[in-house]
């Protein structure tokens, strides 16, 4: 080659230098602007710039898993699970290529997470497992105690979804059984692990979803033993989500021991946390389990009153099926107090939104 | 006790009424990366 030609391949290579710098630049900005939406809550705009940055395009295939990974992530959040799992088998795919055990480790978790939500259950333990086994030879003890609480919610969820509809919990078909006892050996597992590393949040987790298998396996004492354990976590943080959470599923399992003023209780502070959080959706749940409860206790006029409340929340809300359901309720409760012209009302208004949301049960139920 | 109970709660507490705990997503981050590898580069230039 001579002196100009040369040159010329230098000028070339330089240049190609320059445009891979700069498009290294570029997709990075993109991605680390997608990162910080996305921690703000902004899902939707930092999907925006992943997929950007994706065009733009990477030969750093680590910082490509990572683009991948929070793709995957933000649209779960987004709850678009077919995206969701998209990205996280791309993520998958891509680790394994690499070699990069960690990340396979993490992407592995991620898409269990994702085929639970999307009730493909065999595919997510299989994840679950690959998850364990590699936190497990990297004797990572967070990622193995993830995978333990990931397998347990794999299991939880597949007992609840061959729950028969309508069952009572401790009154489900052999096959739930089995897997949500699953799920408690793995949450009990996982519980060895998280009080060996002192990590309180996890516990605390954990406890919530110990305490959510009991209730459904009908060991109610239990579940109430791991709700307060939940509680008392949720209060150590702070924590006023988990805290209401909590007060809620306590309020479950006391309505099935028959301890309905204990009950009644914890529906109060459910309440009170719903409103302080602004929740309307879970201020009505609360006042429609009160309002049960109040009839459980035979106190029709507390009852009635709660249920009100519920009416006017699920109206506000344009929820249909909760203004049925409270109509329905508020219908009872008026028949047993003998004010049959209220009676009526809710009986027809309950009639009609039965007829509109296509609820033949209830419409019979109306009709009766 | 329990059984009663249980049978007369049952129009009103459905399975789906619990509330579960959130998942835990496994977090990778492009900052960390480039943290990770700006602490390499100084351990390496020590």
């Amino acid at each position: 080659m001579d002196e100009s030609g040369v040159l010329i391949s230098m000028r070339d290579e330089d240049q190609s230098f320059h445009v891979r710098y700069r498009m290294e630049a570029s997709c990075l900005e993109l991605a680390l602007e997608g990162e910080r939406l996305c921690k703000v809550g902004d899902y939707n705009a930092g999907v925006s710039f992943f997929q950007a940055a994706i065009e733009v395009g990477t030969e750093d295939l680590q910082v490509l898993s990572a683009i991948y990974s929070q793709l995957g992530n933000a649209y779960f959040h987004l709850h678009d699970y077919t995206k969701a799992l998209e990205y996280h088998h791309h993520d998958l795919t891509l680790t394994r290529t690499i070699r990069d055990r960690l990340g396979e480790a993490k992407a592995s978790g991620n898409l269990g997470n994702t085929l639970k939500v999307l009730g493909r259950f065999d595919e997510a333990v299989v994840c679950c497992q690959r998850h364990l086994d590699i936190a497990q030879d990297l004797h990572d003890k967070v990622g193995e105690a993830r995978a333990l609480y990931n397998f347990g919610n794999v299991y939880h969820a597949k007992g609840k979804s061959i729950c028969w509809n309508g069952a009572d919990p401790g009154d489900f078909p052999d096959e739930a059984v089995v897997a949500l006892r699953k799920a408690a050996d793995y949450y009990e597992a996982n519980l060895l692990i998280v009080k060996e590393i002192e990590d309180r949040a996890a516990q605390g987790r954990t406890y919530g979803n110990l305490g959510n298998t009991h209730y459904l396996l009908g060991n109610f004492r239990d579940a109430v033993v791991s709700h307060e354990q939940r509680l008392l976590i949720a209060k150590e943080f702070g924590d006023k989500a988990a805290e209401r959470r909590a007060y809620c599923n306590l309020g479950n399992a006391f309505i099935f021991l028959g301890e309905f003023e204990v009950a009644a209780d914890h529906y109060k502070k459910t309440l009170q946390l719903a409103r302080q959080l602004k929740d309307r959706a879970v201020e009505a749940q609360a006042c429609y389990s009160l309002g049960n409860t109040y009839t459980l206790l035979q106190d029709y006029e507390r009852a009635i009153d709660y249920h009100l409340k519920h009416l006017i929340i699920a109206q506000d809300l344009n929820d249909r099926i909760g203004e049925g359901r409270a109509c329905w309720s508020l219908g009872n409760a008026y028949t047993v107090l003998g004010n049959h012209d209220q009676a009526m009302h809710f009986a027809e208004k309950h009639l009609e939104i039965s007829k509109e949301t296509g609820d033949r049960s209830g419409e019979l139920t109306a009709r009766m | 006790e329990q059984q009663s109970a249980g049978a007369s709660s049952k129009p009103i507490i459905h399975s789906d009424d619990i509330e579960m705990e959130p998942e835990t997503m496994e977090t990778k981050s492009v900052t960390d990366y480039f943290s990770q590898m700006h602490m390499g580069t100084l351990v390496n230039s020590c």
